[in-house]
């Protein structure tokens, strides 16, 4: 009905490994999503209701100092999960997220996903591995990227 | 006397001889450098007469002591590890490189070397070096004279005569034997003494090396040495080896050094150690410089010199912003894991010829046979603790 | 004065063109005004003199018209701020080149994946260029960089024409405004995403320590083969050659057996505290 077949989702980087079952049941929670350049995926604040797989293209998520100046948090691309919020209470977006360039993605409904992991552990635990990998990654690189590796000033100038 | 002295030979001078072997050393345009007795110590400097020499003094010598005593005997050469060693010769603490004119389109260099211009480095005598010191000149050949940046320090080194003398005395805290640097010289010598005291007699078993050597022989009144005289000379030397104040392991330092990265008792000697230094200015193989670049007020006419640098200053490591090597466990063992270990990947030898001055000059008394008997013992019970655990598991 | 006696002395060079890169860095490009200094391979660096000042070790960047040099240089203390504020016409000195290359013609056939961090691309250029003038000889030639924001990306000029010349070039940034259309995140996270062919790929790695070792890490991860990873490890330089002791690394004196050093023997010193 939606479209997405379990052998599409298998392709995706972020499923790799995932059980046909498992799949199956994501596969019926799911629909392709292309966007333009310039979409507006979540705006910080809103209620998670979604998640994406992005299969092609350039998503950032960013966040609005005053004065109107988005500042760019992070970019992601194929092979990326875009949303992390719905995971976890109170399931609300901290960021917001653009697509910087034309981007298709699996689009999932992340309620629906929520409630078959409840009746179904197997798929819960695969998600979980999953999205706690994503969210290791993405902590580390930002507290790399917090070291200011690059910066000009002493203490802290990540050499030896 | 004899003229047909041919490097391999072996005569017997009295020490009376002495003054004719000045004579003619001066005849042959040296200026000699030796011992003396200066300042509580027995130092190397010009010699302008025979009676410059340090006869009757010996040393006494500890971690961290050094103290001048008067022998019962004459002997000239019955001390060891002065403050300082030839390097200062060889290697100057301070040393201009060149000097340059600046102006408004840039600069131009007036004058590259030091400011004897265009002459011929002076010829040096090194009268009294001591076997461990004779090693020590070599690495330093090695480390400063091969490659293509420092051709200064081979115009100064082709300059030099070496008069060694053997050991038959040696120091508290020496351990020439189990560097395998002394108590006898090894080969590298224009002439080799061996002293020999005894009641009223005084005289040097002379071994010629060189032409170099058997030409300023020339003049002197010697005679050949025979069976009895030899053996004696011999040894004594050979007796000296058994007398030595201390031991480091014979082999394995390279590996030990390696091996004890993570030592705990770096931390130890850390503990003792003031950082000051001393060590690498005594010790007659270091040879880190710094340079600086210096500018009169004019700021017309810029100068670049360099001076002795220690791994143990602060700023030896700088880097963006602060020094790598900050705390003196680190600063300590790089300068024993340099000497003892890496000195061998980099240069091919090891780097300590067991001449016990830094042991002597340390103001704590820092002992390295004692530190690295120390690390010795740590990695044995390392490796016994692995062997252990793998066999547990 | 004896040929003999002199001791290694600054080349003079005039600074013919000044590109400032970003706040605090500036690249030079210099040409001889005596004699040039010997022909250069990328990684080499030479000691950059400001005349009455001090001297520094600077990579060499390129190679400009006339034998000349390209040099990038970051303000950080006195000797860098005179050198940064050389305009035109100024002369100063250069000792060199001194130390190891990143050896590009050994990758020919290879992936060749270029990987660097802030400035560090600055001894990575002249690599890049040299395969790119041979780009035949080399299968996927990628570079990522990383900068600290768009702004302190050095180079960025040239990014368009390195990827006209074959290169597949991606740039990621700590921080960035919108506007920005590149990515936002460390230049490790680019590696997964350049998908070389891990076994066939010759990596030179080029930036802030931590950087250097944290690229490695993941190259190998991928099944990037450890003798076919390079990086470029800076200490303190005086001599430039191998007499004054302080590049020390362990074993090796960086002006003679680096700056180009390899992954297996890098890494386990690069591990050591405060060696």
């Amino acid at each position: 009905m939606s479209g997405v077949t379990p052998a599409d989702l298998a392709g995706h980087a972020f499923l790799r490994g995932m059980a046909d079952g498992d799949l199956a049941v994501l596969s019926r929670l799911c629909w392709v999503a292309p966007v333009r350049r310039g979409h507006l995926f979540f705006t910080e604040g809103d209620a998670a209701h979604r998640f994406w797989l992005i299969c092609s293209g350039h998503v950032a998520l960013d966040l609005t100092a005053p004065g109107g100046r988005e500042l760019i948090v992070e970019t992601l691309g194929q092979g990326d999960l875009l949303g992390l919020s719905w995971f976890v209470p109170p399931y609300q977006w901290q960021f917001s997220a653009t697509a910087v360039h034309d981007t298709t993605t699996f689009e999932f409904n992340a309620d629906a996903v929520r409630a078959a992991c409840e009746s179904e552990a197997g798929l819960g635990y695969e998600l979980l591995q999953r999205v706690m990998a994503a969210a290791l990654s993405r902590l580390q690189a930002t507290r790399v990227r917090m070291l200011d590796l690059y910066g000009a000033s002493g203490a802290v100038r990540g050499g030896p | 006397m004899d003229n047909a002295i041919e490097p391999g030979s072996v005569r017997l001078m009295e020490a009376s001889a002495l003054e004719a072997l000045f004579t003619s050393l001066d005849g042959a345009g040296y200026r000699v450098i030796g011992p003396t007795v200066r300042d509580g110590a027995i130092v190397l400097a010009e010699l302008t007469a025979v009676g410059d020499l340090p006869f009757g003094w010996g040393v006494q010598l500890e971690p961290g002591g050094y103290r001048l005593r008067r022998r019962d005997d004459t002997a000239a050469f019955g001390h060891s590890a002065g403050p300082g060693s030839w390097k200062q010769f060889l290697h100057p603490p301070r040393e201009k490189l060149w000097s340059a004119r600046l102006a408004e389109g840039g600069f131009e260099i007036e004058q590259a070397g030091s400011d004897s211009g265009p002459d011929p480095e002076p010829r040096l005598a090194f009268f009294g070096v001591r076997p461990c010191d004779l090693r020590a000149i070599q690495i330093q050949d090695q480390v400063l004279g091969s490659g293509s940046g420092n051709s200064r320090y081979a115009a100064r080194r082709a300059a030099v005569l070496i008069v060694a003398v053997n050991c038959t005395e040696p120091g508290e805290t020496c351990f020439c034997a189990s560097m395998g640097t002394g108590p006898e010289a090894g080969p590298g010598y224009d002439l080799a003494l061996t002293e020999l005291v005894s009641g009223e007699r005084h005289g040097f078993l002379v071994d010629v090396g060189t032409e170099a050597g058997a030409s300023v022989l020339a003049g002197v009144p010697l005679t050949r040495a025979d069976a009895a005289v030899t053996d004696r000379a011999r040894s004594a030397v050979a007796d000296a080896s058994q007398q030595m104040g201390r031991t480091m392991p014979a082999a394995g330092l390279h590996e030990l050094m390696a091996e004890s990265t993570d030592a705990a008792r770096w931390d130890d000697v850390a503990s003792r150690c003031l950082t000051c230094g001393n060590c690498t200015l005594a010790c007659p193989t270091c040879f880190c410089t710094t340079v600086e670049d210096l500018t009169d007020l004019t700021g017309d006419h810029a100068e670049r010199w360099q001076h002795w640098a220690s791994c143990f200053d602060l700023d030896f490591s700088y880097l963006h912003g602060g020094p790598v090597r900050a705390s003196a466990s680190s600063r300590y063992r790089q300068w024993l894991t340099h000497k003892l270990g890496t000195w061998h990947d980099q240069f091919g030898s090891s780097g300590c010829v067991g001449c016990g001055r830094c042991i002597v000059w340390c103001p704590v008394g820092i002992d390295i046979t004692e530190e690295v008997a120390a690390l010795e013992a740590e990695a044995q019970g390392r490796k016994a603790q692995d062997a252990e655990t793998q066999g547990d598991a | 004065m004896s040929q003999a006696t002199a001791p290694a002395l600054p080349a003079r060079y005039q600074v013919v063109e000044r590109q400032e890169e970003t706040h605090d860095t500036v690249t030079l490009c210099l040409r001889p005004v005596d004699q040039p200094i010997p022909e250069y391979r990328p990684g080499q660096f030479t000691m950059l003199y400001a005349p009455g000042i001090g001297e520094v070790p600077i990579s060499i960047s390129g190679t400009g018209p006339d034998l000349g040099l390209v040099q990038t240089i970051r303000a950080v203390g006195a000797v860098t701020r005179a050198l940064c504020a050389c305009t035109p016409g100024r002369m100063i000195g250069v000792r060199g080149p001194y130390g190891t290359d990143w050896n590009v013609a050994s990758a020919a056939g290879d992936d060749l994946l270029i990987v660097a961090g802030g400035i560090g691309l600055a001894p990575l250029r002249g690599a890049l260029l040299a395969a790119l003038g041979h780009r035949e000889l080399y299968r996927r030639v990628v570079v990522l960089a990383g900068a600290r924001s768009p702004e302190e990306l050095v180079f960025a000029r040239e990014l368009d024409r390195w990827h006209r010349d074959g290169a597949e070039v991606a740039v990621t940034v700590d921080q960035a405004a919108a506007g920005w259309t590149g990515h936002v995140g460390v230049v490790t996270q680019l590696i997964g995403r350049a998908d070389v062919d891990s076994a066939r790929t010759t990596a030179l790695i080029c930036g802030p320590e931590v950087m250097m070792r944290l690229t490695a890490r993941e190259l190998r991860a991928l099944g990037v083969p450890a003798a076919r990873i390079r990086v470029s490890v800076e200490r303190n330089m005086r001599c430039g050659v191998a007499e004054c002791g302080h590049c020390q690394l362990g074993p090796l004196l960086l002006c003679r057996d680096g700056p180009v050093i390899g992954y297996e023997v890098a890494m386990p010193l690069l591990a050591i505290r405060e060696l």
